[in-house]
């Protein structure tokens, strides 16, 4: 469980030492996923490249002419407390809020959360209901890929040797839209997600009719996924505890979970439908207080 | 002068004084076991088996030795094959012919690094070859595998009843129960489930064994027992106990974890082959494959009643699942069916414990070792009456529940008994009258009665001429602030300040003897020990003053740190003074020892602990809402009320109400040893659940202080019963929220929507 301890001043840098050292180099963000492998016997990098002080990935939440840009450092606890995330996206605050514990929330980043893409991160479901796109430096520049497209499945991404992963960007809502996340585990806090769901509802000005649905649900797949069949089922449908039902159900039919220790796929199944039909209603329910 | 004469001022006994050892674990300052270091020290690590069942056809160390940096390898073979244990004698150091549970020491290695260590495990050829194995205590029973065919050479304690895999059973009997449940209004029979729950210590079991240039080994390690790791040792080593000395530096908490050998023997033989310090210290892994969780259990309860909601009658039984070796199951089988009686006029009894092996983990005593697996399920089942009959469940209690002067279940007569203020009170707090307050909230509430247990305790008590006291005692302080509470006792009977007590650390060599850190029983005990040395040293304090002053001691007091007679005082700083010029300095060896009350020999059958010393009582009340679809479960509010008899010092009282509800509400919720064909899924703290401070609400506590006649100032024991109840408050309260009653733990979200289901189908 040894390994070198690199410490580059610039991502030019440690893009360069990532391509020199090859596969028996590993970055480190927060370390709150790696470190834990490591100690596993996971992981056994022979290299470890920190890249958790480097500015081009500390600049955190930036609001820009098309919407945020977050830094691949961005630690959980600045998202929770964000005063442009309080309103219609409330869904990352929320995702955030969950995980670990607050000593985890301050040193761990969305940017490792991604990369290491476990079936139950938490905040890449949020991530996949904002249509995120991805910024990611190489030695050949940098180069952008949506979210959706980039997670391949358990630990899996299109990240190509060297890669870093610089931003995460996403639009701002149309009018009438908000957005909700809900987690489901045996405890409270400290709690890898059972299923997880993240929804973004836009109503016609009315309030009463579904214009579009964005739904991600994770922990119940090989890899999160986008609840299409519920999303295109609910275009047109009347804003209803009918129609967010039915979206549960579809959802649902999409999930492929595994039982393990932590629940069975029986009850994750459920609590897919559940969770979708409730983080719909809470959308429904912003959306008219706002 | 004696004990009794002592009386609390309130000065320094009863007050909320900050603990001794509290600033020193704040900053970092206090060592523990897992921070102690010797120069030179090689690093120790257990090869553990993969395997649940299966004999041992090789085990090839030749690779492991020869790599560089490894000292040494040892298995069964280089050691003499001693059986250790506490009523049966059937636990090897490391696995013989065959390994019997997953996590089963095999070999153990200490290499110059730990890195080298866990290669050199890696390194040890071992092949094993699967055998049947038996996993469900009720199918051990029947079961024609034998977890040891062996049973019968086994050394052990005479009262127990063995049987196979059955290694105790023991029976309490009231009355013709038969008769009277034939003759009843109603019968209720359940059957009742609990898990393996780890004690959750934060700091690993960790010890440092270093042998000297004469054969004496000494070893620095967690145990809340040093005395009794100090026996083990000398069997283990084949050394006389004086050769053998343990010193404890300080416990990241032990909740009963801690009592039995844990690592201390591989440190020992470890280090005595290397002839270097070895530490070895638990993984997480460890912790949970081959650590000493509660044991599990099965109950089934049969509880006759009349029209009124009067018991009649209980019979049952209770399988305890030792696991692997026996440990404290026997005890645990006897112990239990105090708590299935609970603090109620039952009538008759009929009452049955079995400990029983099976190819699991060895399970332990756990913070009020028994209570909880049994008390869920007779203070479900007083609901479930209750429910049945039209009955408030706090009213069918208060119609059933001891009162002063009544028989326990042995016949011993009960004193001090106060579980009618506790019900009364704990409902008054929950706000009972609104018991089903919202749809899916609800409240529960639980009672229960636990022994203080027995056991000799002595202390040394020096004064210095400065006029401060040592008090230099035999029990660990493994986080409870026990000592800080004896402190307390042993200052306001000096008329001195907490401040003016240090607290020497343990070390078998020089301490002298104690029972443990165990039973609730440390600041009880040593209380009452520093009591005695307090009355030897007033008393020594007194002739030295009367010969000063040429005077009798009649009429002596000892008051502000000095002795008055009538319009004379002297310091107690100048006493100790004078005491070192002609007698050796003032120096107090008190003891203290409860022996247990009379009982009725006739109501018990082979029980390891017939009657209880002091007993206290206690309830404790839930608020809970639980969300009907996802089974999400929320406390909203927790009370106990529990009677210590005299509050020594509130703070540390009310801390180990909020620790073992906590502790109650992880394995009422949340916590499992999960087994899949004899393999640990869960051997890690991600997957073994411990509630977080998100999941436990603000524990609301009531001191009620009933005073014993035993404990110091009227005290009784008070660290294990707040962990009894909260399986069953919490159970009755989820029913009254939702109707779903839950009969096994922990009663998790994914079995609260099976259970709300099937009500519905
Ligand atoms: C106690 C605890 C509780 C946790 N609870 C939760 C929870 O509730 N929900 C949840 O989703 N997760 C949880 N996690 C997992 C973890 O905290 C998150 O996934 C976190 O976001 C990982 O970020 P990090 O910066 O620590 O990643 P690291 O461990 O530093 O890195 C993870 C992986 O990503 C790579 N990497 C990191 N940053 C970059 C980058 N910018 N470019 C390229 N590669 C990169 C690393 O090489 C590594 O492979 C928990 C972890 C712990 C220890």
């Amino acid at each position: 469980m040894s390994f070198d301890l690199h410490r580059p001043n610039t991502m030019a840098e440690a893009i360069g030492l990532a391509a020199r050292l090859g596969p028996a180099a590993r970055y480190i963000a927060g370390g709150t996923d790696l470190v834990v492998q490591i100690n596993r016997g996971r992981a056994t990098p022979q290299h470890v490249i920190d890249i958790s002080h480097l500015a081009d990935l500390r600049h955190d939440i930036v609001q820009t002419a098309d919407g945020f840009s977050l830094g691949a450092l961005t630690r959980y606890r600045n998202i929770e407390r964000h005063p442009a995330f309080q309103d219609a996206l409330k869904l990352l605050p929320e995702a955030a809020s969950v995980v670990g514990g607050v000593q985890v929330r301050n040193i761990a980043s969305i940017g490792g959360n991604i990369i290491n893409a476990s079936p139950a991160a938490d905040f890449v479901p949020a991530l996949l209901a904002l249509d995120a796109e991805l910024d990611i430096q190489g030695a050949a520049g940098r180069r952008s890929e949506s979210l959706r497209d980039f997670i391949l499945g358990p630990g899996k991404t299109g990240l190509q040797a060297g890669e870093i992963l610089a931003a995460v960007r996403f639009k701002p809502l149309p009018a009438h839209s908000a957005t909700a996340f809900l987690k489901e585990g045996r405890r409270k806090a400290m709690e890898i997600s059972v299923v997880c769901v993240a929804a973004s509802l836009t109503l016609d000005a009315s309030g009463k009719t579904c214009l579009a649905a964005r739904i991600a649900v994770g922990a119940v797949a090989p890899k999160a996924y986008r609840a299409a069949a519920a999303e295109a089922a609910l275009a047109g449908l009347p804003a209803d505890t009918a129609s967010f039902r039915l979206a549960g159900q579809l959802a649902a039919e999409q999930a492929a979970p595994i039982s393990d220790v932590r629940a069975s796929a029986e009850h994750r199944h459920h609590l897919v439908s559940v969770l979708v039909q409730r983080a719909l209603e809470t959308c429904r329910q912003r959306i008219a207080g706002a | 002068m004696n004990a009794e004469a002592f009386r609390a001022t309130g000065r320094v006994a009863g007050k909320r004084l900050p603990r001794m050892d509290g600033i020193g674990k704040v900053i970092g300052k206090h060592v523990y076991a897992a921070d102690f270091t010797l120069p030179g020290m090689l690093y120790g690590r257990v090869l553990r088996s993969n395997k649940p069942h299966a004999r041992i056809v090789k085990i090839d160390t030749s690779r492991a030795k020869a790599m560089p940096g490894v000292r040494t390898v040892i298995t069964a073979a280089d050691i003499p094959a001693v059986r250790y244990g506490q009523a049966v004698r059937d636990a090897p150091v490391f696995a013989l012919d065959r390994v019997l549970f997953y996590g089963h020491a095999i070999a153990a290695v200490a290499a110059t690094t730990l890195e080298i260590a866990e290669q050199a495990l890696a390194a040890i050829d071992v092949e094993l070859e699967d055998l049947p194995a038996v996993y469900d205590p009720e199918e051990a029973l029947t079961n024609a595998i034998l977890v040891h065919p062996d049973w019968q050479d086994f050394k052990v304690l005479p009262i127990l009843v063995r049987d196979g895999n059955m290694t105790a059973r023991t029976r309490m009997i009231t009355g013709d129960a038969d008769a009277a449940f034939a003759n009843a209004y109603r019968v209720y029979e359940h059957r009742f489930k609990t898990a393996l729950q780890h004690p959750g210590y934060t700091e690993p079991r960790a010890s440092v064994a270093d042998w000297d240039a004469n054969g004496n080994v000494t070893v620095w390690t967690n145990t809340q027992l040093p005395f009794d790791t100090q026996t083990t040792l000398s069997e283990i080593l084949d050394l006389p106990v004086s050769r053998v000395r343990v010193i404890v530096p300080g416990i990241g908490g032990g909740f009963g974890g801690k009592l039995r050998i844990g690592v201390e023997h591989y440190a020992a033989l470890l280090a005595r082959n290397t002839a270097r310090p070895v530490r070895v210290l638990s993984t997480s892994e460890e912790e949970l494959i081959a650590a000493t969780p509660r044991q599990s259990a099965v109950v089934h309860l049969k509880t006759a009643v009349d029209r009124d909601g009067k018991l009649l009658g209980r019979q049952g039984r209770i399988i305890v699942d030792c696991g692997a070796f026996a440990g404290s199951g026997p005890a645990m089988a006897s112990v239990s069916l105090q708590v299935l009686a609970g603090p109620y006029r039952n009538g008759t009894l009929a009452l049955e414990g079995i400990a029983v092996y099976t190819n699991k983990v060895p399970a332990g005593s756990f913070r009020a070792p028994a209570g909880p697996m049994a008390n869920f399920a007779v203070e479900s089942q007083m609901d479930i009456i209750a429910e049945d009959l039209g009955i408030d469940p706090l009213e069918l209690r208060l119609r059933n529940i001891v009162h002063e002067g009544d028989k326990g279940p042995s016949g011993e007569e009960l004193k001090s008994v106060s579980v009618e203020e506790c019900l009364r009170k704990a409902a008054a707090a929950i706000g009972w009258h609104d018991r089903k307050p919202a749809p899916g909230r609800g409240k529960g509430i639980a009672c229960s009665w636990w022994m203080t247990t027995g056991g000799s305790s002595g202390v040394y008590v020096k004064i210095d001429p400065d006029g401060t006291a040592t008090l230099v005692s035999g029990a660990v302080e493994i986080g409870t602030a026990a000592l800080t509470g004896a402190s307390q006792v042993l200052a306001e009977a000096l008329s001195l300040d907490l401040d003016d007590i240090k607290v020497a650390g343990v070390d078998t060599q020089t301490s002298p003897y104690d029972y443990g850190a165990q039973g609730s029983r440390t600041a009880f005990s040593v209380g009452n020990a520093c009591l005695a040395a307090a009355a030897d040293l007033r008393q020594q304090l007194f002739e030295l003053a009367a010969k000063q002053w040429n005077i009798t001691t009649d009429g002596m007091e000892l008051r502000d740190k000095q002795v008055i007679a009538g319009n004379k005082t002297i310091a107690i700083a100048e006493l100790a003074r004078l005491s070192r010029l002609s007698g050796g300095g003032l120096i107090a060896h008190g003891t203290a020892n409860s022996p247990g009350p009379a009982f009725d020999p006739g109501r018990v059958e082979n029980h390891m602990l017939p009657a209880w010393n002091t007993p206290s009582f206690h309830a404790q009340a839930a608020d809970l809402s639980v969300d009907s679809e996802t089974g999400a479960v929320s406390i909203n509010r927790y009370v106990v009320a529990q009677d210590v008899g005299f509050a020594i010092n509130p703070t540390y009282i009310e801390g180990q109400i909020e620790g073992g509800v906590s502790q109650g509400i992880g394995q009422a919720l949340s916590e499992e040893i999960v087994y899949q064909n004899g393999r640990v899924m869960n051997a890690n703290l991600t997957d073994y659940k411990m509630p977080t401070a998100m999941d436990v609400p603000e524990i609301e506590c009531i001191l009620v202080q009933s005073a014993s006649a035993a404990g110091p100032f009227g005290a009784k024991g008070v660290g294990e019963p707040p962990c009894i109840h909260p399986p069953a408050a919490l159970a009755n309260a989820i029913a009254a929220a939702t109707g779903a009653r839950m009969h096994s733990l922990p009663m998790t979200a994914e079995k609260i929507v099976k259970e709300l289901r099937s009500a519905r189908e």
